[in-house]
């Protein structure tokens, strides 16, 4: 573990973080012993359904919260001890696009610009810059407030990166966002990342993580369960899960037929999942079987090894809102 | 521009913008200032009242009463950039926390600046007038400066440590106690049992007559410096308040 701490080169590493809000019996850990290493000028997904301790793990990286135990170093400083370093070398779009309605973009970029302690003879242009990189130099100056929730996390974005910083924590950064919207905002990011920004994405969204990083992390009840390569952790997975559909009052009966095909998987409720061993070829042997045990099907599908697959895998249950 | 001035520009050019959040804040020590004067105009008749107009009386109550709102203003304001998420932005900024902490006060004094100017114009309007010394209005001032800078760190400790409204009612209420329970309406010598005793030791009756200087008879030196030592020390003790409330945030 401590050697981990002590590699110099990567941007972002934790060792057994923690986080603990309130005391004695009515104490809840949040995050729970976190082990972290992003590499340069990677996107790390971190992936986990909401109150996993994603956000958590992310507002302590960044100085907004104290861990209670563990230690973590971004861009080669101590969160604990080093702040004022660590918030120089980071640029961060939290969950709730926290953005004055109030104000125009182009003034809180300015502010954001004063805040940094940018060079005022570089305000207007570095502003301008990044309005029109992320689309919006024709609404700067307009009130925020008259924003859509893209264009506010688009400007949430270009705040984040006024001082041009070398690691981007970007917390859900799509959530809530259109299609349209979402894979504009993907594209900004792929650009960052090949600028040399390292990234660390928390979402709770499988596409996402799937389209973007290059290494993930899942996280459940303020745990890693599982990280890698995301097609390395599909391909762990194994056989593709086959989804059924049945009458509820036959859902027992269906279990004990597909049993016989593979392991049962967590699935949503109303629905059954089996890892299909022989994948593709066996789906009309369980269709026949169930059709032997007068169960009549609904629905089915199959599914090759997904994110999702990943963490039901890890947790025994599904992410929330999984696609 | 530095971080705290670019803060209090922020501050000062949303009060442009949302009118509503300041005018109450504005008008109310206004309305204090025609009502009491107009209608404790008898005051004057007891025996001994330092001075033979009303207005004079309750003109430096209403300033510090108008300042000390620009002072728990600006702690509502940040109750809002807290519950909105806008203040995590303002503190990942590398910026030092004392001028973070600047920021708001900057935006405080200069809102307190346009109460008393305000305030005292009306009060002008209204029959007030220094005893001799025209120089006494710069005992209003000073005396506002002091009230909003005593109210701009509570205000702050406050939303700090509560981070919603819970803080804004403790404002309100601390406030209303804090001035009320001085010489604001009544010579102390008329008052009595404990009401008497609190506003003699309340140190805002201090500060109070730092801003009565020179609109009232029998002020005096000891008077300026007492209150002086009173508004640095509360200061003090408000900042501080504040600095460690920024600080728990972290926890």
């Amino acid at each position: 573990m401590t050697t981990l701490l002590s590699d110099t080169s990567a941007p972002i590493v934790a060792v057994g973080l923690e986080r603990t809000f309130g005391s004695g019996e009515r104490a809840i850990r949040a995050v729970d012993g976190v082990d972290l290493s992003v590499e340069p000028g990677e996107i790390f997904g971190f992936l986990g359904p909401n109150g996993a301790g994603k956000s958590t793990t992310v507002r302590m990286l960044t100085t907004l919260l104290r861990p209670t135990g563990g230690s973590a170093k971004v861009a080669g400083f101590d969160v604990a001890t080093q702040s004022d370093e660590v918030r120089r070398s980071i640029g961060v779009a939290l969950q709730d696009a926290a953005i004055d309605p109030l104000m125009t973009g182009a003034e809180l970029l300015h502010l954001q610009a004063v805040l940094y302690g940018l060079p005022k003879a570089d305000h207007t242009a570095r502003v301008g810059e990044l309005l029109e990189r992320v689309g919006l130099s024709a609404a700067g100056d307009r009130r925020v407030g008259t924003y859509s929730g893209g264009m506010r996390r688009r400007l949430d974005l270009a705040l984040a990166l006024i001082h041009e910083p070398s690691v981007l924590f970007l917390d859900e950064p799509t959530t809530g966002l259109d299609p349209m919207s979402r894979m504009a905002l993907w594209d900004e990011i792929r650009r960052l990342n090949n600028d040399g920004t390292t990234v660390l994405l928390t979402t709770q969204y499988l596409e996402e993580a799937d389209q973007l990083a290059d290494r993930v992390a899942i996280i459940d009840h303020g745990r890693i369960v599982s990280r890698g390569r995301p097609d390395e952790l599909k391909a762990a997975v194994g056989a593709p899960t086959l989804f059924v559909a049945v009458d509820p009052a036959q859902v027992n009966t269906a279990s004990e037929v597909l049993t016989r095909f593979g392991e049962l998987r967590p699935t949503a409720e109303g629905t059954l999942g089996v890892g299909l061993a022989e994948g593709a070829a066996g789906v009309s042997a369980v269709v026949r079987a169930l059709d032997d045990a007068g169960i009549g099907v609904h629905h089915l599908e199959l599914n090759a090894p997904s994110l999702d697959d990943v963490f039901a895998d890890a947790t025994g249950h599904r992410l929330e809102g999984a696609s | 521009m530095s971080a705290s001035t670019g803060l209090a520009v922020r501050s000062l050019r949303n009060i442009r913008r949302l009118p509503s959040a300041f005018l109450p804040a504005l008008l109310m020590p206004v309305f204090q200032v025609v009502s009491f004067s107009g209608t404790y105009a008898g005051i004057t008749a007891i025996p001994g009242f330092p001075t033979d107009r009303s207005v004079n009386w309750y003109l430096p109550m209403a300033v510090t009463m108008g300042a000390s709102f620009a002072g728990l203003g600006t702690g509502f304001s940040m109750i809002r950039d807290l519950q909105t998420g806008f203040y995590d932005r303002i503190r990942m900024a590398p910026a030092s926390r004392r001028d973070i902490l600047l920021g708001p006060y900057l935006a405080a004094w200069t809102r307190a600046v346009i109460a008393v100017v305000l305030v005292t114009v009306v009060g002008f309007a209204l029959g007030a007038r220094p005893e001799g010394n025209p120089a006494a209005v710069l005992s209003l001032f000073v005396a506002g400066i002091g009230v909003a800078t005593i109210g701009t760190g509570w205000g702050l400790g406050l939303a700090y440590r509560f981070k919603d409204m819970r803080a804004a009612a403790i404002m309100q209420l601390t406030l209303f106690l804090g001035l009320f329970l001085t010489d604001a309406q009544t010579p102390i010598d008329i008052m009595t049992g404990w009401l008497q005793t609190v506003a003699t030791w309340n140190p805002l009756t201090r500060v109070l007559h730092v801003a009565r200087l020179g609109f009232v008879e029998g002020g005096s030196i000891g008077d300026l410096v007492l209150g002086l030592i009173v508004m640095i020390v509360l200061g003090s003790l408000a900042w501080l308040f504040a600095f460690t409330g920024l600080r728990r945030l972290d926890d």
